[in-house]
């Protein structure tokens, strides 16, 4: 297998018949392409753009209002992967505005780094209500089905607010202008689904596809694959993470989540409704559903749609419309440290990634190139 | 969300394994992998506390250097 040098001279080899935008949809490969450096050593040609790929960021802001009234529910004890806490909903600053600033009210939040950690917590403490807010894609949404297939204990409950990833990409192919010439798939995505599922961008759009893996030397030949396929006009659907990525992915995996979820049509935050997007569970979990079990406490959470801060860019940077650098409140008003969008509050955010590899606004032309 | 870690199997009970990767020690449900022969010494990807795939050792090894250099540039970027 060649290193991501070799890579990169094939890519500088090829001619490419006009400039290209290859799109990733997976905060992993954006994190190693920031930290690699990767932006600035591709022709110039080639513009490598983030997109949807943060299950945090696309969380609606309904679901992050739920889970802040669950968690303020006397008795309540409210588990979430440690990135929902920050998340900022969009409402006064005399209100409680984040889970962070619920625990602070006194509400019990607690990060967890598993589904197990709900279980054991709910184990530990039987005469409390439990609630797990479970955001995440296909690869979070599988583990929590397992969980399910595992047995819950009675006083666990979910807020499920898990997406998967193909559909918003499908959003974008089907809009009047996709914004991209190729596409890179997310590979541990693609190790739980398994390849096919990308399909589509091929067979009905013609768009070059190729999954990766999280090295910089995984997500070069990925990209040499899509810029060769449109070199030579030969789309396909390569599978550049071939050790992870099995033709069928994990098949248990798959019948896990058709036995726990039924699909739905779901809110992405600051995008609206993309059908087949969301899971919902199986109608016998009922009595471990909280937004049936505390329908009380979310009577008064407001459906909305457009529900980014005012001024906040993160809905057109999940969808790659715009770079992080290009939003008006990067680097200003919305930093790591006072985070006004949740691309900025999660690990997984392109505007946190772009932050951290040290992209500031006045270095926004370098950082387009 | 969506980094998973390889680890190495070191002993099995029912459906979970308890697991090592460079020193770090947790206990991995192996459910989503029931169909799947998972025997002790074996390495597997691993995302939040559930095992997603089986793996050769030598991809285990290549993907932690990958995690090495992350977190030293967590470290650099004070993360």
């Amino acid at each position: 297998m060649p290193d991501a040098a070799a890579w990169l001279e094939r890519i500088r080899a090829l001619t490419l018949p006009h400039p290209v935008r290859v799109l990733n949809v997976c905060g992993g490969h954006e994190r190693t392409i920031g930290m690699a450096g990767l932006r600035g050593v591709l022709p110039d040609n080639v513009v490598l753009i983030p997109g949807p790929g943060c299950p945090v960021c696309i969380c609606p802001e309904e679901d992050i209002l739920s889970a802040i009234q669950l968690a303020l529910v006397p008795g309540v004890i409210f588990v979430a992967f440690g990135d929902m806490l920050r998340v900022p909903a969009n409402v006064a600053k005399s209100e409680i505005r984040s889970l962070v600033e619920a625990r602070a009210q006194g509400a019990d939040v607690r990060p967890i780094a598993s589904p197990a950690d709900a279980v054991a917590i709910a184990r530990a403490n039987p005469n409390r209500q439990v609630a797990f807010f479970v955001a995440g894609f296909e690869t979070t949404a599988a583990p929590v089905a397992a969980m399910l297939h595992e047995g819950l204990p009675d006083n666990l409950s979910l807020l499920l607010s898990a997406r998967r990833t193909w559909p918003a990409v499908a959003l974008l192919l089907n809009s009047e202008a996709a914004g991209f010439e190729g596409l890179i798939a997310p590979g541990h995505v693609a190790t739980i689904m398994g390849p096919e599922e990308w399909r589509f961008v091929v067979d009905r759009h013609g768009i070059p596809t190729a999954i990766a893996g999280f090295t910089a030397g995984s997500i070069l030949a990925a990209l040499y694959s899509v810029l060769r396929q449109i070199a030579e006009k030969r789309p396909f659907l390569d599978n550049c993470y071939s050790a992870f990525v099995r033709p069928a992915g994990n098949r248990r995996a798959q019948d896990c989540l058709a036995d726990q979820f039924d699909d739905i049509d779901a809110a992405w935050r600051g995008i609206g409704t993309i059908p087949a997007s969301g899971f919902a569970l199986k109608p016998h979990w009922a009595g471990h559903d909280a937004r049936l079990l505390f329908p009380n406490h979310l009577e008064g959470v407001r459906r909305r749609v457009g529900d980014m801060p005012p001024g906040c860019d993160c809905a057109r940077v999940v969808m790659g419309r715009i770079s992080p650098v290009e939003c008006r409140l990067y680097g200003k008003a919305c930093t790591p440290r006072t985070p006004v969008g949740p691309c900025m509050v999660s690990d997984e955010g392109a505007c946190r990634i772009w932050w951290a590899n040290g992209q500031r606004p006045d270095t926004a032309d370098a950082a387009r190139q | 969300m969506c980094l998973a870690v390889p680890m190495r199997i070191v002993s099995i009970t029912g459906h979970l394994a308890s697991c090592e990767a460079k020193g770090v020690h947790r206990d991995v449900s192996l459910t989503l992998l029931a169909d799947q022969a998972v025997v002790v010494g074996d390495h597997i990807l691993v995302h939040v506390g559930y095992a997603i795939q089986t793996i050769s050792a030598a991809d285990a090894c290549s993907t932690w250097d990958l995690f090495d250099e992350i977190s030293l540039a967590l470290d650099q970027a004070g993360a």
